[in-house]
């Protein structure tokens, strides 16, 4: 049970980060299929400044972890610009720019991963090999039966995250720049009439997105398989959508509903060891998890409402 | 040092294609109400936009307080003290009353000495004050959803008044209100001249103007043709010179003449999505020759009525027969077909495609039958055919002939397009339901007309209006509506305007 949690949570957390990525800029009414490519270039851009590191500079040890972490938020950041520039400034389609930005990560970031590979460390290989990581626990906490689950065995991205986290909600609902946000998503032009700058604050929302996106995405990159390579990523920003979606673009319930596909996952995992099947039907059953959310989210998103604004392209004059 | 507190010099303003303001001088005194009266489209909300700093002027100069000014932006405006009610709100739907005042200037407190965040505790407080202050009751920490039209209205007031307007626009306040907020909001209006605040009006209705206004400036295709005294003018003068003719409010209807039973309601009940009773045994008949008006404050459960008549809410209980013939759970094309024509409440929404141009607009009932398809296979160039006709009888006006998407047309000529459509059925029953929201007063005029031609020819009409003066104008038989029920039903002749009134507010019993 307690590997459960303890694994549960090394997924769920990254995921929510992501979520909180697409919360910011759907929330200003930006729609954003685009998480999965900002999350593999974060992570790429990342994994590589580790190899590099790694390569060039050993003595730095673990350091390299919090250099990669820095510079995946960067990537991200960077990367999201090109989706904002083309969803704001050129007024395109947001859902084909998103689709279109996730195709051009996985060709752009596998690409540059053999290349890197070969030029720099003269080896094929289409992965980036990343250190695994040390883990703590907290004393106490954790020897408590079940719930200590929760405390023991804590990568320190998971800490990071719930830090970053709390800020992102602090920053969407309680300061000045999150209640115009907002009120980008549902009506731009009060925000207008208000006298803000409803492009600004789009832009910057998914930047903001983007950098969240890229932590998630390294920390994924940590957590899940300890390397990077371009495909290790796909599927996760569409469960991310799926959670805010599911959380009703809000941040609490986006935490409940990516911890519910985090235990998913690492539950179907366990129930797979526990039966001992051959390969072939432990991955059938591995989808039973996700199917049991799918009839979840029919009985409770009937209620859930997306920003008013979300995918309308941002226009002074019509009314 | 003038005594206006605005002028506007000399103004054009050009759109592509049209000229929208085209040399207009304007003066304004402080602390008087202007009224600003033109049809639609004559360039009112241009000129006062250019105020506000939505546009800017291709020509000509603004002073505000006597000094020149380039007002770029609104928040230029409002550095002058100038507000807008715009006739579409403004308002962000999922927050409270105060965040939407507050929102661009939000107050900014510290927590522990460092964090930011909006204080809204102190806001609420003062957006309380301010509406105590003007009468504008509101409970600062309901969500604009949840909340009527006339208060989201009052919301845009406080809005103003909180980043202290001294000279308030209103675009065409009154045509989303129920005449006792109309009232209500004129009053408002008044007491806001009496603190010293100079208001702009911007309107067609002849009668507010007379109510409430100082002045009135008239527009007519863009340029300024007059500027009269309100007390010295009578609105007749006044809707002579904004539609540039000689305007007649009397109906010209001769004497009915009554045929058989077309339609008839027994005891029709219809339940809302909330299982509330919003229409309660309600029982008439109307005959072919008949113009049947229910009268009411918005919703008491009319729009309801034309709803289940026309197919568009289940009928919970009772008979709806349409010569003979019953319809009280036929689909809608069946009724379409049996004799129904629709003139819907809300036109975008009900009545049109606004992306689909206006032949296929004037084809929507029609297009499957044999003149607009062969086996399955839609005849184009029959739609632009019967669109041509169309535009040519009903007097469309429209950028681009039949190919013009109705969106980019006026609101009084997508509704022309809708009734164009809905004559044209032949039905020997048509609903009206509120045909003149929002149009001026020429449209209105032409509007009124159809309905007793049509009436003439012997067709039923049900006509569904919050409009009193409308009721009395066109109706030969009133039923006048209060809480789902139809509180009487008399001829119209055997009615006086007061009466009515008392009846719709349930008074009368």
């Amino acid at each position: 049970m307690e590997t459960v949690i303890i694994d549960g949570l090394a997924f769920a957390l990254p995921l929510f980060i992501v979520a909180i990525g697409g919360i910011f800029s759907e929330r200003s009414g930006i729609t954003n299929l685009a998480l999965e490519g900002f999350m593999g270039m974060g992570a790429f851009i990342g994994a590589l400044a580790v190899i590099l590191t790694k390569e060039f500079f050993p003595a730095l040890g673990s350091v390299s972890f919090y250099i990669a972490i820095v510079l995946a938020i960067l990537g991200g950041m960077i990367y999201a610009m090109l989706h904002a520039l083309v969803c704001i400034k050129f007024k395109a389609n947001q859902v084909i720019s998103g689709v279109v930005m996730n195709i051009l990560a996985i060709a752009l970031t596998g690409f540059l991963t053999s290349q890197f590979n070969s030029v720099i460390f003269g080896k094929p290989s289409s992965k980036f090999v990343l250190d695994v990581l040390g883990r703590f626990s907290v004393p106490l906490l954790s020897e408590i039966p079940v719930i200590g689950g929760f405390f023991k065995d804590i990568y320190p991205f998971q800490v990071i995250i719930i830090i970053v986290a709390i800020i992102a909600w602090y920053v969407l609902y309680q300061t000045r720049y999150g209640m115009r946000l907002r009120a980008c998503g549902d009506n731009p032009h009060a925000v207008d009439a208000g006298g803000a700058d409803v492009a600004k604050i789009r832009f910057s929302a998914v930047m903001i997105s983007g950098a969240l996106a890229g932590l998630g995405g390294i920390c994924f990159a940590y957590s899940i398989s300890a390397n990077f390579s371009s495909s290790f990523y796909v599927g996760y920003g569409y469960l991310a959508i799926a959670a805010l979606i599911f959380g009703n673009w809000k941040v609490i319930p986006t935490l409940v509903a990516c911890i519910l596909f985090g235990f998913a996952r690492s539950g179907g995992y366990m129930i797979s060891g526990m039966l001992e099947l051959p390969s072939t039907f432990s991955d059938l059953i591995m989808t039973l998890p996700y199917i049991l959310t799918m009839i979840l989210l029919i009985f409770f998103s009937k209620n859930n409402h997306p920003p008013r604004a979300l995918g309308e392209v941002y226009d002074k004059g019509k009314r | 040092m003038s005594d206006y507190i605005v002028e506007m010099r000399h103004i054009t303003k050009r759109f592509p294609g049209i000229v929208a303001n085209d040399d207009v001088t304007l003066n304004i005194k402080k602390g008087e109400i202007l009224a600003i009266l033109g049809e639609n489209g004559a360039g009112k909300s241009t000129l006062m936009s250019m105020l506000f700093g939505m546009y800017e002027p291709d020509e000509g100069e603004i002073f505000v307080r006597g000094e020149k000014v380039k007002i770029t932006s609104p928040n230029e405006a409002t550095r002058l003290n100038i507000g807008m009610v715009h006739q579409h709100f403004k308002l962000v739907q999922d927050y409270t009353i105060t965040q939407n005042i507050v929102l661009g200037i939000e107050p900014m407190k510290k927590r522990w000495g460092f964090l930011p965040y909006v204080d809204l505790k102190e806001a609420n407080e003062k957006v309380a004050a301010l509406s105590k202050k003007y009468g504008l009751e509101v409970d600062p920490t309901s969500k604009i959803k949840d909340i009527t039209v006339s208060v989201q209205q009052r919301v845009e007031i406080l809005k103003m008044l909180y980043r202290d307007a001294e000279i308030l626009i209103f675009d065409e306040p009154t045509a989303v209100l129920t005449p006792q907020e109309i009232e209500f909001l004129l009053k408002v209006i008044e007491s806001l001249r009496e603190s010293g605040k100079t208001i702009i009006l911007i309107t067609h209705k002849l009668e507010e103007i007379k109510k409430v206004a100082d002045r009135c400036a008239v527009l007519c295709r863009g340029k300024l043709v007059d500027m009269c005294d309100v007390e010295t003018t009578s609105t007749k003068e006044m809707a002579r010179m904004m539609v540039g003719r000689d305007v007649t409010f009397e109906l010209n209807k001769k004497e009915a003449n009554f045929g058989k039973e077309v339609l008839k309601v027994e005891n029709l009940t219809v339940k809302d999505k909330n299982q509330f009773e919003v229409v309660k045994n309600v029982s008439f008949s109307i005959r072919s020759g008949e113009v049947f008006a229910i009268a009411g404050v918005s919703g008491n459960g009319q729009v309801e009525i034309a709803d289940a008549i026309a197919g568009l809410m289940p009928v919970a209980n009772g008979k709806i027969t349409l010569n003979d013939k019953e319809i009280t759970h036929m689909d809608i094309r069946e009724r379409t077909e049996t004799g129904v024509a629709y003139i819907p409440e809300d036109r975008q929404a009900y009545g049109l495609v606004l992306d689909f141009s206006v032949a296929e607009n004037a084809v929507l009932k029609d297009y499957f039958k044999p003149d607009f398809c062969e086996k399955g296979i839609l005849k184009r160039e029959k739609f632009d055919a019967y669109g041509n006709e169309m535009i040519e009888k009903y007097d469309i006006r429209s950028g681009q002939g039949v190919k013009t998407q109705v969106r980019s047309m006026s609101g009084g000529n997508q509704q022309k397009v809708i009734i164009a459509r809905e004559i044209e059925l032949d039905t020997p029953l048509i609903i009206f339901v509120q045909p003149t929201r929002g149009l001026d007063i020429g449209a209105i005029e032409r509007i009124h007309e159809q309905i007793i031609e049509e009436r003439n020819k012997g067709k039923a009409i049900l006509l569904i209006s919050l409009e009193l003066e409308e009721v009395m104008n066109c109706a030969d038989t009133i039923g006048v509506i209060y809480n789902g029920e139809i509180k009487t039903i008399k001829d119209a002749k055997s009615l006086s305007t007061k009466e009515v009134g008392e009846y719709m507010m349930g008074v009368h019993s």
